[in-house]
């Protein structure tokens, strides 16, 4: 592993992240409109929006320590007809936009409230079309191991994964703000924490175990289809990484995220839950940052080198 | 219908002497480590113990030359996120490093290995057929340079007249993936692609 794949690795695991986040935090703040008002959703929401748009932007410029020649990057998406690289980029660039229009209008609340979320949707959509166009740039003939239907699955499950618990965190952190800032008044702001809480912690049970059947998935797919060598390196050479990358993702989204369910029932806990927050979404993000990094490792090309 | 240039390897005489491979070096002035035409030794088989003597069982090798196919669908092409990678009238595949952002997805997608990447320049590089030695009107290095007269070129369609439509024997990969444009005259040991018995046994220096 160099320098160049590392860049990868960030920039597809950032991307994936800001993306699956926006999702969520969609998710949430409708919900949380229909329950508590705008006013509660905006407070609930508004910081967290705005911790999307930098993990992005590192990302996309982690992606430029892959080039050999940086200096052509403004021409990586003249290829759209047949390049999905030019596709990616120019999703991503969309995506960053349509973001951060957003992102402002939401901010300054220009605009009414369906006005706004006309233009979260559009941003959504683009963002799924982004994590689909990252799939396919590695679906070629000549990569057996990614060229298999569990790769844009596989990119998705990361996807919402890292979505829901860094959006878990998102919301701890901004909820300490609040009572920092203005003690006493958050007692709505406390309920609607656990509240969402408790929905991530169930989401983040539900995908893991969807994780747990996508990638068993992926490792038979390999074996069936000429990347049997791929495969054995998840047992071989790689197991020990592959078991941490297990482990993590199961000890964050799972046992945490039990522990969380559970916290998040009564009052008075928010420390404690937040602990678990944090950890849980650390333990995913290295978890799959393990799993983006075997991804790579494991490719072996079909053909002459 | 537009001439398309290729190459005929005659792998039934090439001998492994890599001429062709250092006449594309030295004319193309390439760093030691780049080797934009290749010659890879491919063998296999084993020797058993029999009345106490060791005898040959199956034991074989022969070599094929290659170097871009300058493929009717160049995966390359298709991927390269810039369009510095173009397919010529001639069929001749070049990479425009002016508009080459460095990527290396061209490497990933080409199952001939052909991209070779300049880390020093930060651009790819490949085979351009000698576009300029043609232009005179002379051959590429590689062909003149091959004294088993193994290398061949011209249009694919006279080429494949001559020789047949064989493009594949191991260890070149299917020729379903890019159609290159190259025929094949196979060693009479040669193996059928994704069928070989045998495996390439150049050091990894080598290739
Ligand atoms: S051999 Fe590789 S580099 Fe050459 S045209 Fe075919 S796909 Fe492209
Ligand atoms: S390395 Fe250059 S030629 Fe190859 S795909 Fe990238 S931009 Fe195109």
């Amino acid at each position: 592993m160099n320098v160049r794949e590392w860049a990868l690795i960030t920039f597809t695991i950032l991307a994936q992240m800001s993306v699956g986040s926006f999702i969520v935090l969609g998710i949430v703040h409708y919900f949380v409109v229909r329950k508590s008002g705008e006013k509660q959703a905006d407070e609930l929401s508004d910081r967290a929006l705005l911790a999307i748009g930098p993990v992005l932007a590192l990302g996309m410029a982690a992606s430029l320590l892959h080039l050999g020649n940086p200096v052509n990057a403004y021409k990586a998406v003249t290829n759209l007809g047949t390049s999905w690289l030019s596709r990616e980029i120019f999703f991503g660039v969309l995506f960053a936009v349509a973001g951060a229009v957003f992102a402002v209008m939401q901010w300054k609340k220009i605009a009414t409230f369906t006005v706004r979320n006309v233009v979260a949707m559009i941003a959504a959509v683009i963002g799924v079309a982004l994590v689909y166009s990252m799939s396919q740039v590695y679906m070629m003939p000549t990569r057996p191991a990614w060229n298999l239907v569990t790769t844009p699955v596989s990119f998705y499950a990361t996807t919402l994964l890292l979505g829901v618990l860094a959006m878990g965190a998102a919301f701890v952190a901004n909820y300490w703000y609040v009572q920092r800032k203005n003690p006493g008044c958050a007692s709505e702001q406390c309920v609607l924490l656990r509240d969402a809480l408790r929905w991530i912690a169930i989401s983040s049970i539900v995908l893991l175990g969807f994780q747990f059947v996508v990638l068993p998935l992926s490792i038979a797919l390999m074996a069936a289809s000429g990347a049997a060598a791929s495969a054995a390196m998840f047992v071989g050479e790689y197991g020990v990484l592959f078991a941490l990358r297990l482990v993590l993702v199961f000890l964050g989204a799972g046992v945490l995220g039990i522990f969380a369910y559970r916290e998040a029932q009564n009052a008075g806990h928010e420390r404690m839950l937040s602990i678990l927050a944090y950890s849980a979404f650390a333990f995913v993000l290295v978890g799959e940052i393990v799993g983006r990094f075997l991804f790579y490792a494991t490719a072996t090309h079909f053909g002459l080198q | 219908m537009a001439k398309q240039l290729g190459f005929h390897i005659n792998s039934s005489v090439c001998a492994n002497c890599k001429a062709c491979q250092i006449a594309c070096q030295d004319k193309n002035n390439l760093p030691t480590a780049i080797r934009w035409r290749r010659v890879v030794l491919y063998g296999g088989g084993n020797w058993v113990e029999k009345d106490g003597r060791w005898m040959p069982n199956g034991v074989f090798s022969y070599s094929v030359s290659f170097a871009c196919m300058h493929c009717e669908k160049p995966l390359c092409v298709e991927a390269c996120p810039t369009g510095a990678m173009v397919k010529r009238a001639d069929g001749v595949v070049l990479v425009n490093q002016d508009q080459c952002v460095g990527c290396r997805y061209c490497e990933w997608a080409c199952p001939y290995g052909a991209p070779h990447f300049n880390e020093a320049k930060g651009v790819m590089t490949k085979c351009n057929f000698c576009e300029d030695l043609l232009a005179q009107g002379q051959n590429p290095a590689c062909v003149d340079a091959c004294p088993m007269r193994a290398i061949e070129f011209g249009d694919i369609a006279e080429l494949r007249a001559k020789y047949g439509t064989l493009a594949e024997i191991e260890p070149l990969p299917s020729a379903k993936i890019t159609q290159p444009h190259a025929v094949v005259t196979p060693h009479r040991n040669a193996q059928a692609s994704g069928k070989g018995t045998g495996k390439i046994m150049n050091l990894p220096e080598e290739l």
